[in-house]
């Protein structure tokens, strides 16, 4: 069983009938013991998309699928293109359906990720917990300050932005957390 | 309509507070509502309900179910559970599980999860939003309790609507019929004459007069273990100009704030008070003229009546509850002039600033701001109500659960007269005029089944 704890983006799983696969985190909500994870789903049998909002506590089957491990080749436009890394075959996965995985990966990553198959066909990414990127812009970093507690903005290569510590500056690489886009560390 | 009420005590009585004032909310509304309820910690029940039997696996109670949590009950069978409400994402109890999960059952079962109450925008967001469980036929949806229109609102059950009418004529009737009415309360509750002397528990102070302490600027403290000094200190420049007599809660905060209170000199009356009902809680709620409040249930009761208050938010980690109170703050400025919104937000940051809670916890808040203006909020007169915001104090404003379309019965509900004392009390007109919470609640359980 699958606790809502461990849903990411790109989890597969079983929300009632449904089998959907998680493309955007949208926060987590609440305090105490009583936790929102609220989330866009797609329902990857009839394509639909929704919002939900998952306790802390609920449970779910996640749903057995084929995992491949894949690099991602190229981008065309709104199509991902990733490589089987063993039979060398290719696969098509739309940015709608990387959801916010998409901001993590360009084609010159060396990272594997694992896409998911469901009856054949790929319908989600998993990617490493931990990967390294680098800051291609933020406001220059402030010297003496490595506490880490303080946080600007920063963009990255792959696109997307996310807080870095104020000593950070362009060119700095970082390793970042995947499930969450948050800094863990200077690479 | 059989409905299961499931609640799991955290710690404290802010849970069970709130289960318990849904359930009588609930009943008020559909007396043909049968209710069960699965509770795990009895004893905190029956502190605020002494007909709880706190060993009993099943009793009835006011025309209920109460279960222990996870108790065998044969009912679950007989009568499976359909709808069951998750109070502040408790879980459910195996039993239940078993019977709400039954692979061979065919019909549609919904669960409701009671959020805690927040005053954060994410409770508009999430009211009332699809969630999800494991089971094609068993749905389940958030139900967000809240402090604007687009949310469950908060529960106004009849006692308590009765006992913020009650007071609010109380009040609006000037300083000596007050006083007569809470003498009148402090003997029914044996409190003795002049609150605190007599057969109550409570130390009194070097100030104590003839006529008793029914006359005074009543606030009572009702919060978490701290440094209690600088308020105390506070406090007492404040009753150099008010007498006042401070009302010690029972729970975590009394001991503290009795030993600043013993060490500052007795520099007023205090009364420790005996852990009361909660009717009775209500009751002095309503009677005092402002409050330092703790949790959700208090708060809410606070905020509802129109009270000055102070809220000591429920401690969270990385000093989240700060996020809460900043959102509560957003919520309450527009009732006030920009700077006494400025000066009443420092006096909320300044009392929620810790790490911890203990008796050398926080202690740096200048309360001073606060006890003006509730003073001035206690002894205004209704012709100088203040009007709130229209946006936020529109009765016609709605949730998503639509207009209400159960009524409840005309005894359920008694007017509540406007006094209008201030923009504590137009944020209270607010909140009740944004609906009732069991009333939305039930409304949307009906619109499920």
């Amino acid at each position: 069983m699958l606790m809502t704890s461990d849903i990411r983006v790109g989890t597969v799983f079983r929300a009632g009938g449904d089998v959907v696969v998680v493309q955007r985190m949208l926060g987590i909500k609440g305090g105490r013991n009583g936790q929102v994870k609220k989330m866009r789903v797609k329902n990857i049998v009839t394509g639909q998309t929704s919002e939900l909002g998952l306790d802390m506590g609920e449970k779910f089957e996640e749903e057995h699928l084929d995992y491949h491990k894949m690099k991602l080749s190229y981008i065309d436009g709104e199509t991902w293109i990733f490589m089987d890394q063993e039979s060398f075959e290719q696969y098509e996965l739309t940015k709608e359906d990387l959801g916010d995985n998409a901001g993590y990966m360009t084609p010159d990553d060396d990272f594997e990720v694992e896409v998911a198959f469901f009856n054949e066909k790929p319908v989600s990414v998993t990617l490493p917990t931990a990967i390294v990127r680098t800051i291609t812009y933020c406001e220059p970093g402030i010297k003496g300050d490595t506490s880490g507690k303080s946080f600007k903005p920063a963009t990255l290569d792959s696109g997307i932005e996310v807080s870095v510590p104020l000593f950070c500056e362009i060119g700095t690489k970082i390793k970042i957390d995947t499930r969450d886009g948050s800094f863990i560390e200077r690479a | 309509m059989t409905v299961d009420i499931l609640c799991k005590v955290v710690d404290n009585f802010g849970d069970i507070g709130a289960v318990y004032r849904l359930a009588k909310a609930l009943s008020a509304l559909d007396p043909s509502l049968k209710l069960r309820l699965s509770v795990d910690n009895l004893a905190a029940f029956k502190a605020l309900e002494p007909a709880v039997d706190a060993d009993a696996e099943a009793q009835a109670l006011h025309g209920w179910e109460l279960l222990r949590w996870g108790a065998d009950w044969p009912g679950f069978r007989s009568d499976p559970p359909r709808l069951a409400l998750e109070c502040f994402a408790c879980g459910r109890p195996e039993p239940l599980e078993e019977a709400l999960f039954a692979p061979d059952r065919q019909d549609v079962r919904h669960i409701v999860n009671i959020e805690y109450l927040s005053a954060e925008g994410y409770a508009d967001e999430l009211h009332l939003m699809p969630s999800a469980t494991r089971s094609p036929r068993v749905k389940k949806h958030i139900f967000m309790p809240g402090f604007t229109p687009a949310t469950g609102g908060l529960i106004i059950d009849p006692d308590f609507s009765r006992a913020m009418a009650v007071w609010d004529q109380a009040k609006a009737a000037g300083r000596e019929a007050l006083a007569r009415a809470r003498e009148a309360l402090t003997g029914r509750l044996g409190l003795g004459p002049g609150l605190g002397s007599g057969r109550a528990t409570g130390a009194l102070g070097p100030r104590d007069e003839p006529a008793g302490l029914a006359s005074r600027f009543w606030l009572p403290i009702f919060s978490y273990e701290r440094d209690y000094g600088p308020f105390v200190a506070q406090a007492a420049r404040f009753a150099a100009g008010e007498p006042l007599a401070v009302l010690a809660a029972a729970g975590r905060s009394q001991a503290c704030l009795v030993d600043a209170w013993e060490r500052a000199g007795r520099p007023f009356p205090l009364v420790a008070l005996p852990f009361l009902k909660q009717e009775d809680w209500d009751q002095i709620l309503c009677a005092s003229d402002a409050a330092l409040v703790r949790g959700e249930e208090s708060l809410a009761r606070a905020a509802l009546a129109g009270l000055p208050f102070l809220w000591h938010a429920y401690l969270q980690e990385g000093g989240h509850h700060q996020v809460k109170v900043a959102a509560l703050c957003d919520r309450l400025a527009p009732y006030f002039k920009s700077a006494e919104a400025a000066a009443l937000g420092a006096c909320f940051r300044a009392l929620n600033e810790r790490e911890a809670d203990g008796p050398a916890a926080g202690g740096g808040e200048d309360i001073g701001a606060f006890l003006k203006i509730a003073r001035r909020e206690a002894f205004r007169t209704p012709a100088e109500q203040v009007s709130p915001p229209a946006a936020q104090a529109s009765p016609a404003a709605v949730g998503r659960s639509g207009a209400a379309s159960i009524q409840a019965s005309p005894a359920a509900e008694p007017a509540i007269p406007a006094a209008g004392r201030g923009g504590y009390a137009a944020f209270g007109r607010a909140l009740r005029d944004n609906g009732d919470l069991a009333l939305r609640l039930l409304t949307f359980l009906r619109a499920l089944v």
